[in-house]
This record gives structure tokens, sequence and C-alpha cells, in this order.
């Protein structure tokens, strides 16, 4: 199962190393479960919840308005690093709490950061409903950050780093991100750099944890079965009661136009990797479901049109599949495919080919059908689970709105053929775009 | 501002808290079909599973289950792979197919109204299978490409490598892509002859969750796969016996981390000790409880992924721990990692730490069952194997049941002279 492209997780960093393994962000379908409520606390903290009785689980989450994208040039990974710090002890729950609380009663934790945002994630019995929401919010506003476990969390978080220099899936996309959108926060890791992990001092991650965790930037999520207004009186008394910092998020300038970059970097192996990117519309652009349908027209599926080219017909590529990340300042269309070095270059050409034949002929009636069909069935299966429904409401209220969320199957499906062949010569240019390869060192 | 999005959402339905039902059914031929009605979501997925694997196969044929059913899905008696993909997609599917280590799987996913078609265009790959040649060499290629890049990945390598040590001349010492020199050369004869040896209906099970009716998809199962023959007694050859071999094997290979992998043979899932063997994973493994964590993570930062690995398997199954760490710690992390395993031989588990481990256990195995696919698959997994649909509930208050005896047992029984692997780049 896959995320809907619009919702690709792309660059996001979380504590346990298994972000998004569990959960497809998607809207609820609206025949099943209660309608979710939203309510604004007066301290402007945003409470969405859902009565969902599918299982005993409860989904928890707390969204934070904070990413990569918030960071200074100094301050690159504090974001989060910040995220990894949270887990390590409040004024008055002492370290280990995560297991006591959480593990210790079947449950799971876990959180992720991403360029726009921040989220924690919890799944638990019901009945640990009330308890996590007083967990969380202890979490946002009074983790300790003793020095000695900032020193120590600094290994792991070189480790993370490691990781994902040796998975070259992982380190296409972050670099293809970085060449795309080259000075501008949104070409910036995620996961930070070790020279200002190294050198990050207590002082300076407290001062971004007291500009950043405040009540206007939280979105309190529950979906369970649970009854909602206990949920909203916990809120209250818990997120509720902070004061207002007054805090408005800069909106984010869009990136310059796409820009044209080719590089090609030597790793291990034998395999080589490729990545192209152009930029698409931002989360809230009219074109966004337009594009959402025309990348999984071009590389979602089995039958889609770079897979039955490249990989089927011609034999260039062992995998390739296209993505669409829909950020609130910009967009990213990616184009990402794993083959024989020889082949990098037929492969380069024949994907162009593909693109140009959507800029000039347009899609099928039946691809843009099966197009919305797999959309349709993509929100449908992710909600089947709570936190499915939790991660869709979470992140839709915390850089988009609910009610878009709640609407956007509707729109993909008045989507016609001509709007996606003009967004695709809108967005789709073939001699504008960025170009990452790794290929095996030379001998 | 309290604001209900009751405009937003078309018809709130109210579902109930209440266990979805599971029923199994045997049709004349011998095929068990097993449903799950659940009403959460409006989506059906469906778990065609048959009892073969890199379990049954040998040094000559690894690889084969996993190259048959791949090149299943790609074309039938009346539909290119194309056509197969654009069906399945069509009813707001997909259709996919492993090979794996107890069992091979074909499973696909729709929306609850094109159930039938659904179970339709899974028999009719099951039954119908054109296996071309020009999709087997399509196939090939890609399973080739995979086992490459598993053999590129340090992790991948690195347990690959493990659990050849571990088992040995067993066929679990095989990853279920099988061996490159075995796919090479595998023909469409053997893989015909594979097809039609364990393409039986008293070797299959399919296992249906969603929001269908019971009866009529029994009936639609009854109807469809009706032509799936019996294979009359199917013996399982036994394996070579598994030899772990208790060395220590370095591979040196250009990366960021050095990986370090330390294993055991274990108890199969039939074998009383095998929840406490469970259970004996979990304290070192599990979440941010666990000892390798709480250890070498949160107190001395040496890595950032680690954990143990316990599956299921019907012979023996094994205990790995991994971690990956800076190169120039992979001493102290390999030392550390050892003693935690030491340490667990050496004195009993806290009361506490077990009632953590189980419940951790517990929640992972309630957790990673609630979606519909997860569900099919499950439930023909253990169905197929032989221990039948309900072994997780029975699986489940066995853990319960482990004591802090148990684990001490299982601790002095299997952590003996771990085999381990280490990867690490070349001194500069």
């Amino acid at each position: 199962m896959s995320c809907p492209a619009r919702l690709a997780p792309v660059l996001l960093a979380s504590l346990l190393g298994s972000a998004c393994s569990a959960v497809t962000p998607s809207s609820p379908n609206p025949s099943e479960g209660s309608m979710p409520t939203r309510r604004i606390l007066v301290n402007g903290v945003r409470v969405v919840v859902q009565e969902f009785h599918a299982s005993d689980v409860v989904a928890v989450q707390l969204w934070v308005g904070v990413g990569a994208r918030d960071e200074a040039s100094s301050e690159l990974g504090l974001a989060h690093y910040l995220e990894h710090m949270l887990f390590k002890g409040t004024v008055t729950r002492a370290p280990g709490f995560v297991e006591r609380e959480v593990e210790g009663v079947g449950g799971r934790i876990n959180a992720g950061t991403s360029l726009d945002y921040t989220y924690y994630h919890t799944v638990l019995p019901a009945p640990r409903a009330i308890p996590a929401v007083e967990m969380l919010a202890d979490m946002s506003v009074n983790s300790t950050l003793s020095e000695k476990t900032l020193d120590l969390e600094k290994r792991v978080v070189l480790e993370e780093m490691r990781l994902g220099e040796d998975n070259p899936r992982r380190r296409l996309s972050r670099q293809l991100y970085e060449l795309l959108f080259d000075g501008h926060p949104y070409g910036r890791p995620v996961i930070g750099t070790s020279e200002l992990i190294q050198v990050l001092t207590r002082e300076t991650l407290v001062g971004f944890y007291r500009r950043h965790y405040v009540p206007e930037s939280f979105v309190l999520v529950v979906v369970g079965p649970i009854i909602a207004s206990e949920v909203l009186a916990a809120a209250e008394r818990t997120l509720g009661r902070l004061p207002r910092s007054g805090l408005k998020r800069l909106p984010l300038s869009a990136p310059d136009a796409g820009r044209s970059a080719r590089l090609e970097i030597e790793r291990p192996g034998t395999q080589a990797y490729l990545g192209m990117a152009w930029l698409g519309p931002k989360l809230d652009h009219a074109d966004t479901p337009v594009v959402d349908l025309l990348v999984s027209i071009l590389g979602q599926s089995r039958s889609s049109r770079l897979p039955q080219m490249l990989r089927e017909r011609l034999g260039l590529v062992s995998s390739v599949s296209t993505a669409y990340s829909a950020l609130e300042a910009a967009g990213a269309v990616t184009v990402t495919a794993q083959l024989e070095p020889a082949n990098l270059a037929r492969a380069e050409a024949q994907i162009l080919r593909e693109l140009q034949r959507v800029r000039e002929r347009g899609v099928t009636d039946a691809e843009l059908r099966r197009a919305v069909t797999a959309a349709e069935a993509r929100y449908a299966f992710s909600t089947e689970t709570a936190e499915g429904r939790a991660y869709a409401f979470g992140r839709a209220e915390t850089v988009w709105r609910l009610e878009e969320e709640l609407a956007y199957v509707d729109r993909l499906r008045s989507v016609t053929p001509a709007q996606i062949r003009s967004a695709a010569r809108r967005y789709l240019d073939p001699e504008r775009y960025a170009r990452l390869a790794f290929v095996p060192p030379a001998r | 501002m309290l604001a209900s999005l009751a405009a937003l959402v078309a018809a709130a339905g109210t579902a109930v808290a209440q266990p979805p039902s599971v029923t199994r059914h045997v049709l004349p031929n011998g095929m068990a079909v097993v449903v799950r009605e659940n009403p959460v979501a409006p989506v059906v997925t469906a778990s065609l599973q048959v009892r073969a694997g890199s379990r049954f196969e040998t040094a000559e044929t690894a690889g084969i289950t996993n190259f048959l059913v791949r090149t299943m899905i790609r074309g039938t008696a009346r539909r290119s792979g194309t056509q197969v993909a654009e069906t399945a997609e069509d009813i707001g599917g997909s259709l996919d197919a492993s090979g794996e280590v107890e069992s091979a799987e074909i499973r696909g996913e729709a929306l609850a109204r094109h159930w039938e078609e659904l179970l339709g265009l899974i028999a009719e790959v099951a039954l119908e299978p054109s296996l071309r040649g020009e999709e087997i060499e399509r196939e090939r290629r890609l399973v080739l490409s995979q086992i490459k890049t598993r053999a590129e990945t340090p992790f991948s390598l690195s347990l690959d490598t493990l659990l050849r040590e571990l088992y040995g001349s067993h066929p679990y010492a095989w990853h279920s892509l099988g061996l490159k020199s075995a796919v090479e050369r595998l023909g469409r004869a053997q893989l015909a002859a594979h097809y039609r040896a364990v393409f039986r209906a008293d070797r299959a099970v399919l296992a249906v969750s969603g929001q269908v009716s019971r009866e009529r998809v029994v009936r639609a199962a009854e109807r469809l796969f009706t032509k799936l023959p019996r294979s009359g007694a199917h013996e399982v050859g036994a394996a070579p016996p598994a030899a772990p071999s208790g060395e220590r094997r370095v591979l040196e290979r250009p990366a960021q981390q050095a990986q370090i992998l330390a294993g055991y043979l274990g108890p199969g899932l039939n074998d009383p000790a095998y929840p406490a063997f469970r259970v004996l994973g979990a304290v070192l493994g599990a979440g941010t409880a666990g000892r390798l964590f709480a250890e070498l993570r949160e107190k001395r930062g040496l890595a950032y992924s680690l954990g143990a690995l316990t599956p299921f398997r019907t012979g023996p199954s094994f205990l790995v721990t991994y971690l990956g760490t800076a190169p120039e710690n992979s001493a102290a992390a390999e030392a550390g990692l050892l003693a935690e395993l030491e340490k667990l031989r050496r004195a009993p588990v806290s009361d506490e730490e077990l009632a953590r481990a189980k419940a951790y256990l517990l929640g992972s195995f309630a957790l990673d069952r609630r979606t519909n696919a997860r569900q099919a698959w499950h439930l023909a997994f253990f169905e197929v194997i032989g221990v039948g649909w309900d072994f997780p509930e029975r699986y489940a208050r066995a853990l319960e049941a482990v004591t802090t005896a148990d684990v001490e047992a299982v601790a002095q029984r299997y952590l003996n002279r771990p085999s381990i692997v280490v990867l690490q780049p070349p001194p500069r």
C-alpha cells in the first residue's frame, strides 16, 4: 500500500527509523465512524477528535507546526534533534517514561520530522487515551533537554545520518531535493549536518524549543473508541492552559523557477540510481489534484506508463516510479529509477520521451478513470486504522485545512484529461529539471 | 468554537467495536477458505497461499517458488500481464505475489464492491497462468536485480551471511528470492512442473477479509476454485539438519556504518519453548525498553538502528541481534552486544522486565493484525502451514503464560556460542 502521491512523506526523519511504516495518510471514508470534531482552544491549540470503533486501539497524535524550513542556516537539524530529545524526560517524568506509559501497556510511540512539520504519534489501548494526551502535552512544553542526554543523543543522530548515507534511495531523495530547491529552505537536509549537530548547545536547543513549541503551533488529534467530550476536556486542562505566545509562523516564499542542474555522484555497488525532479504546485493550489493524477498515470502502479515502457517493454530499469510531494510553499514531482549503469542515458531519454508524449497527446479516459479509482481505494484502505485517519486529520490541520482534506477525493473525480495534459505542459518541462545519478566508482 | 464537520461528511455510519467474525470452510476439492467479515472500511483483501517456498527448495532450485508466482501474475490464458494489472487497478486494487520461506502468496486488494471480480482474477492467475517465455525472462531479470541489491546493501548482505552461518545446508540458509546460480538456470519446464506440484487444492488456503458476506464468498470460491486439483498425499521431505557455525565472519565493504550481527538457532513455532524464546527476543530488542536500546543506544549512543529478530518458522527459528555503528565504534559495539547476550544467559530477567516484554509482544501482534491485508495474510499463513488460522489466539495465551523461569531455560538452552557477522569498511 502506498501513500497518496501528494502526501509522500518525503525526507521524513524519525525517532525509531520506521516513519510511515503503518500509516497511510488519507481522508476518512464518510460512511464509517463518526464525524471528526474540530475545536480551537482559547490559546490557539487546535484539537481534532473522531470517535471510531473499529478496534480497541486509540491513536493520539500531537502535530507541531515546525520543520526544517523554520530553521535558520545556523540551526539546521534542530527540529529533528528536538524531536529526539522530547523522549528523554520532562520536569515530572523521569527518562524511561515511554516504556512505562506506552510500551508497558502494549502501545507504540514514534515521531517524525519533515520540512513543514513535526509530529508525535502513538497508538494505545483505548483506556489510555487521556493519559496519552497528558503525556504528549507534558513533553511538548516541559521537556528537560538535559545537557547530559543532549551530548549522548548527538552520537545517535550521527549514526542516523550514516545510516541514511548507506541507503541509496533515501540519499537520492534527499540530494535530489537539495538540487531542485537549491538555496531555498526546502533544499535543506531535515536531519541537519554533522558539523552543526556536533557543536549544538543546550541553550540553542532550548531557544528553538521555546520559540516553536507554543499553543499556536499545536494540533492534537485523537481517533478511536473514545468519548469526544472527555478528550476535549483533557485537552482543555492540559494544552489549553498554556499561555499564548503570539507566534505567527512566517509564510515561506516560493522557490525560484525550477532549476536545470545535473549531478553525478559515485557510490559503492554495481547498480546505478537515477533521480529527476521538477517543481510542482504547492499543497494549496488548484492544480494539486491534477498533478496527483498525472503522477499516478505516469508511474505509480504496475500498469502505469513509465514501468510499462522502461521496465517491461524496453528492459532498461529494474524499477521506476514517480512521486509528487505537495508541500506548503512548493511541490516536487520526482521520477526515480534503479538500473544498470550502462542504461542511464537511454533511460533518462526515454523518461523524457514519455513526458513529451503526455504533453503532446494527453492521457486516455481509461487511464484517468483508473487513477481516480486508485486514489479512491487508497483513501478507503487508509481509513482502516485509527492512526491512518489521525495522520490525515493532523497533517491537513497543520499544513492545509481539514475541510479540504475531507473533500479531496471529490476534487480528484472532477479532473479532466485536458487538465492533465495542460498540467504536464506547465510543470514537466523536458528541458528544465534537476537530475541526479549515483553511479558505481570508476575502476 | 466547536465546529462539527457534519456538512462536510456525507453520511456517518455507526460502527460498533466488536471483533469481526472469522469462519473456515473446506471446499469439496479440499481447499480451505477462511473469511473474516469486517465492516470497518469499504475494502476487501484476499490472500491465496500455497504450502511452498524456500523451506522446500534445494540449492539447485533456490528461488523457484518466488520466481514461479511472480511470473504467474504476468499473464494468464486470457490476459496479458498488463491486462492483469489493469483489471486489478480498474477495481481499485492491485495484485501481487511472492514466494516466502514457508508459503507462497498471491494477494489482492480492491474496493469492497468489487470483491467478486478480485476473487475471479486471483483464481484466473492461480488456475490459468500462461508462464510465457518472454515473461519468464523479464521476471528473471528483475529477480536477479533484487538478489544483487540485497548483496550490495550492508544490512541485508550481513543478515543473509549470518543465516548461512546459522543454517548451513538447511534451506532456511538462503533468502526466499533464491540463489543467483539457481535463478539464472531455471527454465520454463521446471517452473511449469513446480506449478503443477504446488498449486494443489489440499495445500492451498484462500483467506478473505473485508466488507464482504461470508456465504457469498464461500459460494464464489467454490465456483472459482473447483478446478484446482487435489494432489493426494504430499510428503514434506525432511530438510538437512541446521548446523550453526558458531564462527565470526568479517566482510569488508565500503560503507558509512559497520554492521554487527550475532545470532542463534531457536525452537520452531510448534515447540512448547517457542513463546518463551520470543519473550527472550523481546527482552533484548523490544522498543525503547529492550536491553539493546536501553544499554547500547540510550546509555552509550552506539547506534541509531538496532534490535532483535525472531521469525515464525515451522522448523528451527532464529534469534538475530543487530546494530549499525560508526566503524571506529565497531569493536566496542560488538563487545557491548555480546555482553548483553551473555548477561541474559547468566542472570534471570526480572518480573517487571518479563511483564514489559510480554506486553510489548502482545501489543505488536495485536497492532499488526488490524488491517484487512494483514489479517488475510495471517489467516492464510497459519492455516496453510498447518497450525490453524486461530493460532494467534493460542499463541497470545501461551505468551501470557511465560514465566521468568521459562525465559531463563530458553536462554540456557539456546544462547550458546553465537554466530557473528561483522561488516566493516576496509581500513583506510
